[in-house]
Protein backbone atom coordinates (compact mmCIF):
# COMPACT_ATOMS: atom_id res chain seq x y z
CA UNK A 1 0.00 0.00 0.00
CA UNK A 2 1.19 3.43 -0.88
CA UNK A 3 1.53 6.03 1.75
CA UNK A 4 -2.25 8.15 1.45
CA UNK A 5 -1.83 11.62 -0.60
CA UNK A 6 -1.53 14.92 1.56
CA UNK A 7 -5.17 16.85 1.39
CA UNK A 8 -4.43 19.88 -0.22
CA UNK A 9 -4.46 17.52 -3.41
CA UNK A 10 -7.74 17.76 -3.11
CA UNK A 11 -8.24 21.46 -4.11
CA UNK A 12 -7.90 20.04 -7.40
CA UNK A 13 -10.58 18.22 -6.85
CA UNK A 14 -10.68 15.36 -8.96
CA UNK A 15 -13.99 13.71 -10.97
CA UNK A 16 -12.77 10.54 -8.99
CA UNK A 17 -12.05 12.38 -5.77
CA UNK A 18 -16.07 13.77 -5.93
CA UNK A 19 -17.22 10.84 -6.22
CA UNK A 20 -15.19 9.20 -3.43
CA UNK A 21 -16.07 12.25 -1.44
CA UNK A 22 -20.18 11.58 -2.05
CA UNK A 23 -19.68 8.30 -1.34
CA UNK A 24 -18.11 9.04 1.99
CA UNK A 25 -20.56 12.39 2.31
CA UNK A 26 -23.93 10.14 1.70
CA UNK A 27 -22.61 6.90 3.74
CA UNK A 28 -22.30 9.26 7.10
CA UNK A 29 -25.23 11.49 6.36
CA UNK A 30 -27.05 7.96 6.40
CA UNK A 31 -24.92 6.41 9.36
CA UNK A 32 -24.30 8.91 11.70
CA UNK A 33 -26.78 11.99 10.17
CA UNK A 34 -23.36 13.87 9.82
CA UNK A 35 -23.86 16.88 7.14
CA UNK A 36 -22.24 17.03 3.47
CA UNK A 37 -20.49 20.21 4.65
CA UNK A 38 -18.56 18.90 7.70
CA UNK A 39 -16.96 16.33 5.99
CA UNK A 40 -14.09 17.76 4.85
CA UNK A 41 -10.65 16.52 3.31
CA UNK A 42 -9.23 17.88 6.20
CA UNK A 43 -11.39 16.44 9.35
CA UNK A 44 -10.28 13.54 11.16
CA UNK A 45 -12.00 10.23 11.03
CA UNK A 46 -11.80 10.11 14.86
CA UNK A 47 -13.56 14.01 15.13
CA UNK A 48 -16.30 12.27 12.67
CA UNK A 49 -16.50 9.61 14.88
CA UNK A 50 -15.61 6.90 12.31
CA UNK A 51 -14.07 4.08 14.32
CA UNK A 52 -12.21 0.68 13.35
CA UNK A 53 -15.66 -1.09 12.25
CA UNK A 54 -17.10 1.98 10.39
CA UNK A 55 -13.73 2.39 7.90
CA UNK A 56 -14.53 -0.92 7.10
CA UNK A 57 -17.84 -0.57 6.14
CA UNK A 58 -16.33 2.81 4.24
CA UNK A 59 -13.87 0.25 2.08
CA UNK A 60 -17.25 -1.59 1.36
CA UNK A 61 -18.87 0.96 0.21
CA UNK A 62 -16.46 2.47 -2.56
CA UNK A 63 -16.09 -1.12 -3.52
CA UNK A 64 -19.74 -1.47 -4.22
CA UNK A 65 -20.10 2.13 -5.43
CA UNK A 66 -16.98 2.62 -6.92
CA UNK A 67 -15.62 -0.57 -8.59
CA UNK A 68 -12.43 -0.73 -6.93
CA UNK A 69 -10.50 -3.10 -5.04
CA UNK A 70 -9.10 -2.99 -1.53
CA UNK A 71 -6.53 -4.85 0.02
CA UNK A 72 -6.76 -6.24 3.59
CA UNK A 73 -3.28 -4.51 4.08
CA UNK A 74 -4.09 -0.43 3.67
CA UNK A 75 -2.89 1.75 6.17
CA UNK A 76 -5.14 3.23 8.35
CA UNK A 77 -6.06 6.75 7.37
CA UNK A 78 -6.25 9.65 9.57
CA UNK A 79 -8.25 12.18 7.43
CA UNK A 80 -10.63 11.76 5.26
CA UNK A 81 -8.28 13.10 2.54
CA UNK A 82 -6.23 10.72 3.49
CA UNK A 83 -8.67 7.69 2.61
CA UNK A 84 -9.85 9.39 -0.60
CA UNK A 85 -6.04 9.25 -1.93
CA UNK A 86 -6.20 5.48 -0.84
CA UNK A 87 -9.31 5.26 -3.33
CA UNK A 88 -8.35 7.55 -5.96
CA UNK A 89 -4.86 5.76 -6.62
CA UNK A 90 -6.81 2.93 -7.27
CA UNK A 91 -8.54 4.38 -9.59
CA UNK A 92 -5.88 6.11 -11.50
CA UNK A 93 -5.27 3.65 -14.66
CA UNK A 94 -1.27 2.47 -13.95
CA UNK A 95 1.46 4.00 -15.49
CA UNK A 96 3.83 1.87 -17.00
CA UNK B 1 -18.99 -14.41 53.11
CA UNK B 2 -22.61 -16.03 53.18
CA UNK B 3 -24.32 -16.07 50.22
CA UNK B 4 -25.61 -12.97 49.27
CA UNK B 5 -29.29 -11.48 48.56
CA UNK B 6 -30.75 -10.64 45.39
CA UNK B 7 -32.81 -7.51 44.71
CA UNK B 8 -34.67 -6.80 41.53
CA UNK B 9 -34.40 -3.33 41.27
CA UNK B 10 -35.52 -2.47 38.00
CA UNK B 11 -37.43 -3.80 34.79
CA UNK B 12 -37.60 -2.84 31.25
CA UNK B 13 -39.37 -4.30 28.02
CA UNK B 14 -40.08 -3.32 24.52
CA UNK B 15 -43.89 -3.58 24.31
CA UNK B 16 -45.75 -5.00 21.64
CA UNK B 17 -48.55 -2.63 22.69
CA UNK B 18 -46.35 0.05 22.28
CA UNK B 19 -46.13 1.43 25.90
CA UNK B 20 -44.51 1.32 28.93
CA UNK B 21 -44.30 -1.36 31.42
CA UNK B 22 -47.26 -0.18 33.37
CA UNK B 23 -49.54 -0.22 30.27
CA UNK B 24 -48.19 -3.89 29.26
CA UNK B 25 -49.05 -5.52 32.48
CA UNK B 26 -52.33 -3.53 32.62
CA UNK B 27 -53.34 -5.27 29.76
CA UNK B 28 -52.00 -8.77 30.53
CA UNK B 29 -54.57 -8.25 33.31
CA UNK B 30 -57.06 -7.69 31.17
CA UNK B 31 -56.42 -10.70 28.91
CA UNK B 32 -55.57 -8.84 26.01
CA UNK B 33 -53.72 -10.41 23.40
CA UNK B 34 -50.96 -8.48 21.30
CA UNK B 35 -51.29 -11.15 19.04
CA UNK B 36 -51.69 -10.04 15.33
CA UNK B 37 -52.31 -11.43 12.20
CA UNK B 38 -48.56 -11.47 10.39
CA UNK B 39 -48.45 -11.53 6.39
CA UNK B 40 -45.50 -11.42 3.98
CA UNK B 41 -44.98 -10.56 0.52
CA UNK B 42 -42.58 -13.45 0.27
CA UNK B 43 -43.11 -15.37 -3.03
CA UNK B 44 -43.90 -18.11 -4.22
CA UNK B 45 -45.46 -18.67 -0.54
CA UNK B 46 -46.10 -15.80 1.39
CA UNK B 47 -46.35 -16.22 5.77
CA UNK B 48 -49.70 -15.70 7.03
CA UNK B 49 -49.74 -16.35 10.68
CA UNK B 50 -50.79 -15.65 13.94
CA UNK B 51 -47.95 -13.36 15.43
CA UNK B 52 -46.55 -11.00 18.04
CA UNK B 53 -44.82 -8.12 16.43
CA UNK B 54 -43.24 -4.64 18.00
CA UNK B 55 -44.76 -2.60 15.14
CA UNK B 56 -44.21 0.52 17.09
CA UNK B 57 -41.00 0.81 18.06
CA UNK B 58 -38.49 2.79 16.10
CA UNK B 59 -35.10 1.62 16.92
CA UNK B 60 -33.42 4.67 15.46
CA UNK B 61 -35.25 6.82 17.67
CA UNK B 62 -35.08 4.68 21.07
CA UNK B 63 -31.29 4.41 20.43
CA UNK B 64 -30.27 6.96 18.06
CA UNK B 65 -29.04 6.45 14.54
CA UNK B 66 -25.52 5.76 14.77
CA UNK B 67 -25.85 2.95 17.28
CA UNK B 68 -29.19 1.59 16.20
CA UNK B 69 -27.15 1.20 12.40
CA UNK B 70 -24.43 -1.20 14.06
CA UNK B 71 -26.89 -4.07 15.16
CA UNK B 72 -29.69 -6.18 14.36
CA UNK B 73 -33.29 -6.11 15.20
CA UNK B 74 -32.87 -8.77 18.27
CA UNK B 75 -30.46 -6.32 19.26
CA UNK B 76 -32.20 -3.44 19.38
CA UNK B 77 -35.23 -4.91 20.82
CA UNK B 78 -32.63 -5.52 23.85
CA UNK B 79 -30.58 -2.34 24.05
CA UNK B 80 -33.82 -0.75 24.48
CA UNK B 81 -35.58 -2.60 27.41
CA UNK B 82 -31.96 -2.69 28.61
CA UNK B 83 -31.84 0.81 29.21
CA UNK B 84 -35.24 1.13 30.31
CA UNK B 85 -34.52 -1.37 33.01
CA UNK B 86 -31.24 0.80 34.02
CA UNK B 87 -33.27 4.09 34.14
CA UNK B 88 -35.97 2.70 36.54
CA UNK B 89 -33.18 1.24 38.70
CA UNK B 90 -32.73 4.64 39.17
CA UNK B 91 -29.18 4.68 36.96
CA UNK B 92 -28.20 7.31 33.83
CA UNK B 93 -26.58 6.48 30.82
CA UNK B 94 -23.17 8.39 31.64
CA UNK B 95 -23.28 7.28 35.16
CA UNK B 96 -19.91 4.92 34.86
CA UNK B 97 -18.26 8.11 34.24
CA UNK B 98 -19.43 9.87 37.72
CA UNK B 99 -17.73 6.87 39.47
CA UNK B 100 -19.78 6.63 42.19
CA UNK B 101 -19.95 3.28 42.35
CA UNK B 102 -17.22 0.11 40.92
CA UNK B 103 -18.47 -0.57 37.42
CA UNK B 104 -16.15 -3.53 37.45
CA UNK B 105 -18.55 -5.48 39.99
CA UNK B 106 -21.33 -4.63 37.00
CA UNK B 107 -22.02 -7.25 34.35
CA UNK B 108 -24.44 -8.58 31.81
CA UNK B 109 -26.37 -11.94 31.82
CA UNK B 110 -28.28 -11.97 28.60
CA UNK B 111 -30.61 -14.82 26.87
CA UNK B 112 -31.24 -15.16 23.24
CA UNK B 113 -32.04 -18.10 21.23
CA UNK B 114 -31.76 -16.94 17.51
CA UNK B 115 -29.41 -14.41 17.47
CA UNK B 116 -29.68 -12.49 14.86
CA UNK B 117 -31.00 -14.52 12.81
CA UNK B 118 -32.81 -11.56 10.91
CA UNK B 119 -28.75 -9.86 9.67
CA UNK B 120 -28.21 -13.97 8.67
CA UNK B 121 -31.30 -14.37 6.86
CA UNK B 122 -30.56 -10.87 4.58
CA UNK B 123 -26.85 -12.03 4.04
CA UNK B 124 -28.64 -15.70 2.49
CA UNK B 125 -31.08 -13.42 0.57
CA UNK B 126 -28.54 -11.39 -0.75
CA UNK B 127 -25.90 -14.32 -1.78
CA UNK B 128 -28.22 -16.50 -2.99
CA UNK B 129 -31.54 -14.77 -4.17
CA UNK B 130 -29.74 -11.79 -5.46
CA UNK B 131 -26.42 -12.69 -6.88
CA UNK B 132 -24.10 -10.89 -4.64
CA UNK B 133 -21.42 -11.64 -3.84
CA UNK B 134 -20.03 -10.33 -0.74
CA UNK B 135 -21.69 -9.19 2.42
CA UNK B 136 -21.46 -5.74 4.63
CA UNK B 137 -18.58 -6.28 6.78
CA UNK B 138 -20.68 -5.46 9.58
CA UNK B 139 -22.90 -8.89 8.64
CA UNK B 140 -20.45 -11.16 11.89
CA UNK B 141 -21.24 -8.26 14.83
CA UNK B 142 -24.84 -7.84 13.36
CA UNK B 143 -25.30 -11.93 13.36
CA UNK B 144 -23.27 -12.78 16.60
CA UNK B 145 -25.65 -14.48 19.70
CA UNK B 146 -23.76 -11.98 21.98
CA UNK B 147 -24.38 -9.11 20.17
CA UNK B 148 -26.90 -7.53 22.35
CA UNK B 149 -25.05 -8.28 25.45
CA UNK B 150 -22.01 -6.38 24.34
CA UNK B 151 -23.67 -3.75 23.47
CA UNK B 152 -25.33 -3.12 26.81
CA UNK B 153 -21.96 -3.88 28.25
CA UNK B 154 -20.39 -0.96 26.15
CA UNK B 155 -23.29 1.35 26.24
CA UNK B 156 -23.24 1.36 30.19
CA UNK B 157 -20.00 0.53 30.94
CA UNK B 158 -20.53 -2.30 32.44
CA UNK B 159 -17.20 -3.95 33.40
CA UNK B 160 -17.89 -7.54 34.94
CA UNK B 161 -18.91 -10.74 33.37
CA UNK B 162 -20.79 -10.54 30.02
CA UNK B 163 -22.13 -13.67 28.76
CA UNK B 164 -25.06 -14.63 26.51
CA UNK B 165 -26.98 -17.99 27.28
CA UNK B 166 -28.74 -19.36 24.36
CA UNK B 167 -30.61 -22.13 25.67
CA UNK B 168 -33.75 -22.24 23.23
CA UNK B 169 -36.90 -21.55 25.45
CA UNK B 170 -35.16 -21.28 28.82
CA UNK B 171 -32.24 -18.68 27.06
CA UNK B 172 -33.29 -15.79 29.33
CA UNK B 173 -34.53 -17.99 32.73
CA UNK B 174 -31.04 -19.45 32.63
CA UNK B 175 -29.09 -16.07 32.07
CA UNK B 176 -31.23 -14.43 34.73
CA UNK B 177 -30.64 -17.65 37.02
CA UNK B 178 -26.77 -17.54 36.17
CA UNK B 179 -26.58 -13.79 36.84
CA UNK B 180 -28.30 -14.01 40.29
CA UNK B 181 -25.55 -16.52 40.89
CA UNK B 182 -22.63 -14.22 39.87
CA UNK B 183 -24.31 -11.96 42.84
CA UNK B 184 -25.62 -14.37 45.38
CA UNK B 185 -21.99 -16.40 45.30
CA UNK B 186 -20.08 -12.29 45.88
CA UNK B 187 -18.72 -12.10 42.08
CA UNK B 188 -20.70 -9.16 41.21
CA UNK B 189 -23.18 -6.27 42.64
CA UNK B 190 -25.24 -5.75 39.71
CA UNK B 191 -26.41 -7.85 37.15
CA UNK B 192 -28.32 -6.17 33.97
CA UNK B 193 -29.87 -9.87 32.62
CA UNK B 194 -32.62 -10.52 30.55
CA UNK B 195 -32.89 -11.65 27.19
CA UNK B 196 -33.90 -10.87 23.38
CA UNK B 197 -34.92 -12.16 20.24
CA UNK B 198 -36.49 -11.20 16.76
CA UNK B 199 -37.36 -14.93 15.22
CA UNK B 200 -39.93 -13.63 12.94
CA UNK B 201 -37.52 -14.73 9.54
CA UNK B 202 -39.23 -16.06 6.85
CA UNK B 203 -36.85 -19.17 6.94
CA UNK B 204 -37.45 -19.81 11.39
CA UNK B 205 -41.39 -19.46 10.39
CA UNK B 206 -41.35 -22.00 7.69
CA UNK B 207 -38.66 -24.61 10.06
CA UNK B 208 -41.09 -23.92 13.37
CA UNK B 209 -44.06 -24.77 10.74
CA UNK B 210 -43.11 -27.75 9.83
CA UNK B 211 -42.48 -29.25 13.30
CA UNK B 212 -45.91 -28.36 13.27
CA UNK B 213 -46.22 -26.72 16.37
CA UNK B 214 -47.36 -23.10 14.99
CA UNK B 215 -50.95 -21.61 15.65
CA UNK B 216 -53.17 -21.14 12.83
CA UNK B 217 -55.24 -18.09 12.56
CA UNK B 218 -56.43 -15.61 10.27
CA UNK B 219 -56.98 -11.66 10.67
CA UNK B 220 -60.10 -12.38 12.69
CA UNK B 221 -58.88 -15.09 15.00
CA UNK B 222 -55.03 -14.59 15.18
CA UNK B 223 -55.27 -12.67 18.48
CA UNK B 224 -56.62 -15.75 20.17
CA UNK B 225 -54.42 -18.24 18.66
CA UNK B 226 -52.85 -18.89 21.38
CA UNK B 227 -54.87 -20.70 23.71
CA UNK B 228 -52.40 -22.92 26.62
CA UNK B 229 -53.82 -25.63 28.55
CA UNK B 230 -57.46 -25.10 26.77
CA UNK B 231 -58.99 -28.25 25.27
CA UNK B 232 -58.64 -27.15 21.68
CA UNK B 233 -55.70 -25.23 22.02
CA UNK B 234 -53.53 -25.47 18.45
CA UNK B 235 -49.85 -24.44 19.28
CA UNK B 236 -47.49 -21.71 19.72
CA UNK B 237 -47.15 -18.08 18.27
CA UNK B 238 -44.08 -17.23 17.85
CA UNK B 239 -43.23 -14.03 18.89
CA UNK B 240 -40.23 -10.80 18.67
CA UNK B 241 -39.57 -8.95 21.80
CA UNK B 242 -37.14 -8.47 24.74
CA UNK B 243 -37.38 -7.97 28.56
CA UNK B 244 -34.52 -6.80 31.05
CA UNK B 245 -34.52 -7.31 35.32
CA UNK B 246 -31.86 -5.40 36.95
CA UNK B 247 -31.13 -7.73 39.72
CA UNK B 248 -28.65 -6.21 42.64
CA UNK B 249 -26.85 -7.07 46.14
CA UNK B 250 -29.70 -6.50 48.04
CA UNK B 251 -27.07 -4.61 50.79
CA UNK B 252 -25.93 -2.63 47.54
CA UNK B 253 -29.42 -1.44 46.65
CA UNK B 254 -30.79 -0.89 50.21
CA UNK B 255 -27.28 1.30 50.33
CA UNK B 256 -28.30 3.68 47.31
CA UNK B 257 -31.49 3.87 47.81
CA UNK B 258 -32.57 1.77 45.10
CA UNK B 259 -36.49 0.49 44.72
CA UNK B 260 -36.46 -2.93 45.81
CA UNK B 261 -39.58 -4.17 43.20
CA UNK B 262 -39.12 -7.84 44.58
CA UNK B 263 -36.17 -10.50 45.50
CA UNK B 264 -35.07 -13.36 43.31
CA UNK B 265 -34.64 -15.85 45.90
CA UNK B 266 -34.09 -19.08 44.01
CA UNK B 267 -32.82 -20.35 40.73
CA UNK B 268 -32.95 -24.10 39.15
CA UNK B 269 -31.54 -25.74 36.11
CA UNK B 270 -31.92 -29.39 35.09
CA UNK B 271 -31.49 -31.42 31.87
CA UNK B 272 -34.42 -33.86 31.30
CA UNK B 273 -31.76 -35.78 29.04
CA UNK B 274 -34.21 -37.90 27.19
CA UNK B 275 -35.23 -36.06 24.75
CA UNK B 276 -34.62 -33.58 22.01
CA UNK B 277 -38.30 -31.81 21.85
CA UNK B 278 -40.48 -33.95 24.12
CA UNK B 279 -40.67 -32.11 27.81
CA UNK B 280 -40.57 -34.77 30.72
CA UNK B 281 -42.47 -34.11 34.13
CA UNK B 282 -39.64 -35.63 36.20
CA UNK B 283 -36.71 -32.87 35.35
CA UNK B 284 -39.00 -30.10 35.25
CA UNK B 285 -39.85 -31.55 38.86
CA UNK B 286 -36.43 -31.32 39.49
CA UNK B 287 -35.88 -27.89 38.41
CA UNK B 288 -38.64 -26.14 40.59
CA UNK B 289 -37.49 -28.16 43.56
CA UNK B 290 -33.81 -27.19 43.09
CA UNK B 291 -35.45 -23.73 42.75
CA UNK B 292 -37.28 -23.62 45.70
CA UNK B 293 -34.68 -25.39 47.82
CA UNK B 294 -32.11 -22.68 46.68
CA UNK B 295 -35.21 -19.63 47.54
CA UNK B 296 -35.38 -22.00 51.36
CA UNK B 297 -39.20 -21.20 50.39
CA UNK B 298 -41.55 -24.83 50.84
CA UNK B 299 -43.98 -25.61 48.54
CA UNK B 300 -46.69 -24.28 50.50
CA UNK B 301 -45.18 -20.47 50.33
CA UNK B 302 -45.32 -20.07 46.56
CA UNK B 303 -48.78 -18.61 45.58
CA UNK B 304 -48.23 -18.25 41.94
CA UNK B 305 -46.75 -20.09 38.99
CA UNK B 306 -46.28 -18.26 36.17
CA UNK B 307 -46.06 -21.57 33.83
CA UNK B 308 -44.08 -22.32 30.41
CA UNK B 309 -47.09 -22.92 28.90
CA UNK B 310 -46.36 -22.60 25.13
CA UNK B 311 -49.77 -24.27 23.83
CA UNK B 312 -48.66 -27.68 22.53
CA UNK B 313 -50.47 -30.62 22.87
CA UNK B 314 -47.23 -32.20 24.51
CA UNK B 315 -45.93 -29.58 26.55
CA UNK B 316 -48.81 -28.50 28.55
CA UNK B 317 -50.14 -31.81 29.99
CA UNK B 318 -46.55 -32.53 31.17
CA UNK B 319 -46.22 -29.72 32.78
CA UNK B 320 -49.39 -29.66 34.65
CA UNK B 321 -48.16 -33.33 35.72
CA UNK B 322 -44.70 -31.65 37.05
CA UNK B 323 -47.11 -29.32 38.74
CA UNK B 324 -49.56 -32.01 40.39
CA UNK B 325 -46.14 -33.92 41.32
CA UNK B 326 -44.72 -31.21 43.14
CA UNK B 327 -47.55 -29.46 44.75
CA UNK B 328 -49.96 -32.34 45.46
CA UNK B 329 -53.03 -31.38 46.65
CA UNK B 330 -52.08 -28.10 47.03
CA UNK B 331 -52.06 -28.17 43.52
CA UNK B 332 -55.40 -27.91 43.04
CA UNK B 333 -55.72 -24.10 45.11
CA UNK B 334 -52.61 -22.99 43.19
CA UNK B 335 -52.84 -20.24 41.11
CA UNK B 336 -51.44 -21.04 37.56
CA UNK B 337 -51.20 -18.77 34.18
CA UNK B 338 -49.49 -19.26 31.08
CA UNK B 339 -49.42 -15.47 29.78
CA UNK B 340 -47.92 -16.68 26.62
CA UNK B 341 -51.22 -16.79 25.68
CA UNK B 342 -51.47 -12.52 25.62
CA UNK B 343 -47.52 -11.68 24.19
CA UNK B 344 -46.82 -14.69 22.73
CA UNK B 345 -43.57 -17.08 22.32
CA UNK B 346 -40.66 -14.75 22.60
CA UNK B 347 -38.24 -17.41 22.28
CA UNK B 348 -35.02 -16.66 24.08
CA UNK B 349 -36.59 -13.92 25.46
CA UNK B 350 -39.78 -15.80 26.75
CA UNK B 351 -38.22 -16.07 30.25
CA UNK B 352 -37.13 -12.68 30.69
CA UNK B 353 -40.99 -11.30 29.93
CA UNK B 354 -42.36 -14.06 31.89
CA UNK B 355 -39.94 -13.19 34.73
CA UNK B 356 -40.74 -9.56 34.22
CA UNK B 357 -44.53 -10.28 34.29
CA UNK B 358 -44.13 -12.63 37.55
CA UNK B 359 -42.48 -9.84 39.75
CA UNK B 360 -45.16 -7.10 38.49
CA UNK B 361 -47.90 -9.93 39.59
CA UNK B 362 -46.08 -10.05 43.02
CA UNK B 363 -45.77 -6.35 43.27
CA UNK B 364 -49.45 -5.19 42.71
CA UNK B 365 -50.70 -8.96 43.94
CA UNK B 366 -52.41 -8.90 40.93
CA UNK B 367 -51.97 -12.13 38.81
CA UNK B 368 -52.19 -12.13 35.64
CA UNK B 369 -54.83 -14.63 33.35
CA UNK B 370 -54.31 -17.39 30.93
CA UNK B 371 -56.42 -15.46 27.77
CA UNK B 372 -58.83 -17.57 25.77
CA UNK B 373 -59.18 -20.63 28.34
CA UNK B 374 -62.57 -21.24 27.65
CA UNK B 375 -62.98 -24.82 28.27
CA UNK B 376 -60.01 -26.61 29.70
CA UNK B 377 -58.23 -29.80 28.27
CA UNK B 378 -58.39 -32.26 30.83
CA UNK B 379 -55.34 -33.53 30.37
CA UNK B 380 -54.75 -29.85 31.82
CA UNK B 381 -56.42 -29.65 35.26
CA UNK B 382 -55.55 -30.47 38.69
CA UNK B 383 -54.33 -26.82 39.23
CA UNK B 384 -56.09 -23.29 39.66
CA UNK B 385 -56.13 -21.94 36.83
CA UNK B 386 -56.38 -17.90 36.20
CA UNK B 387 -58.85 -17.73 33.85
CA UNK B 388 -61.10 -14.22 32.26
CA UNK B 389 -59.45 -11.60 34.70
CA UNK B 390 -56.16 -11.12 37.10
CA UNK B 391 -56.81 -12.37 40.45
CA UNK B 392 -56.14 -9.73 42.79
CA UNK B 393 -55.81 -9.73 46.55
CA UNK B 394 -54.25 -12.69 47.02
CA UNK B 395 -51.64 -11.40 48.84
CA UNK B 396 -49.45 -13.76 46.94
CA UNK B 397 -45.87 -14.43 49.27
CA UNK B 398 -43.73 -16.08 46.45
CA UNK B 399 -43.95 -17.22 42.60
CA UNK B 400 -42.69 -19.49 40.16
CA UNK B 401 -41.53 -18.48 36.80
CA UNK B 402 -41.13 -22.07 34.71
CA UNK B 403 -38.90 -22.07 31.51
CA UNK B 404 -38.68 -25.45 29.55
CA UNK B 405 -36.61 -25.51 26.65
CA UNK B 406 -36.03 -27.89 23.20
CA UNK B 407 -33.29 -30.23 24.34
CA UNK B 408 -34.41 -30.93 27.63
CA UNK B 409 -33.35 -27.42 29.53
CA UNK B 410 -35.27 -26.55 32.10
CA UNK B 411 -34.68 -22.98 34.07
CA UNK B 412 -37.14 -22.24 37.18
CA UNK B 413 -36.71 -18.83 39.00
CA UNK B 414 -38.72 -18.58 42.26
CA UNK B 415 -39.55 -15.04 43.07
CA UNK B 416 -40.31 -13.70 46.90
CA UNK B 417 -42.91 -10.90 47.25
CA UNK B 418 -41.77 -7.60 49.52
CA UNK B 419 -44.47 -8.75 51.43
CA UNK B 420 -42.78 -11.94 52.64
CA UNK B 421 -39.51 -11.04 52.74
CA UNK B 422 -37.77 -12.26 55.93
Amino acid sequence: MQPARPAAHFQSQTLNAMDTLSVIRDFLKDRLGLEHDRITPEATLEQLGIDSLMLLELLFEFEEKLNVSLSNDIATPKTVGELIAIVEQLQTPATA
Amino acid sequence: MGKRRVAITGLGLVSPFGGDTADFFARLARGESAIRHYTTDDKPRPLSVPAVRCTGFDADAALGKPLAGTMDRFSHLGMAAAFEAWEAAGFARGDKNAGQYDFDAFGVSWGTALGGTLAYERGYRDLWLHGRERLSPLAVVLGMNNAAAAHIAIQLGLGNSCLSYTVACSSAAAAIGEGYRRIRDGEATLMLTGGCDAPLAYGVVRAWENLRVLAPGNAETSYKACRPFSADRAGLVLGEGAAALVLEDWEHAVARGAPILAELAGYGATCDHGHLVKPDAAGQVRAMKLALADAGLAADEIDYVNAHGTATREGDPTEIVALKTLFGERAATLPVSATKSTHGHLMGAAGAIEALVTVLALQHDTLPPTAHLDSIDPDCQGVRHITGAALTGTGARAALSNSFAFGGSNAVLAFRSLRAVR
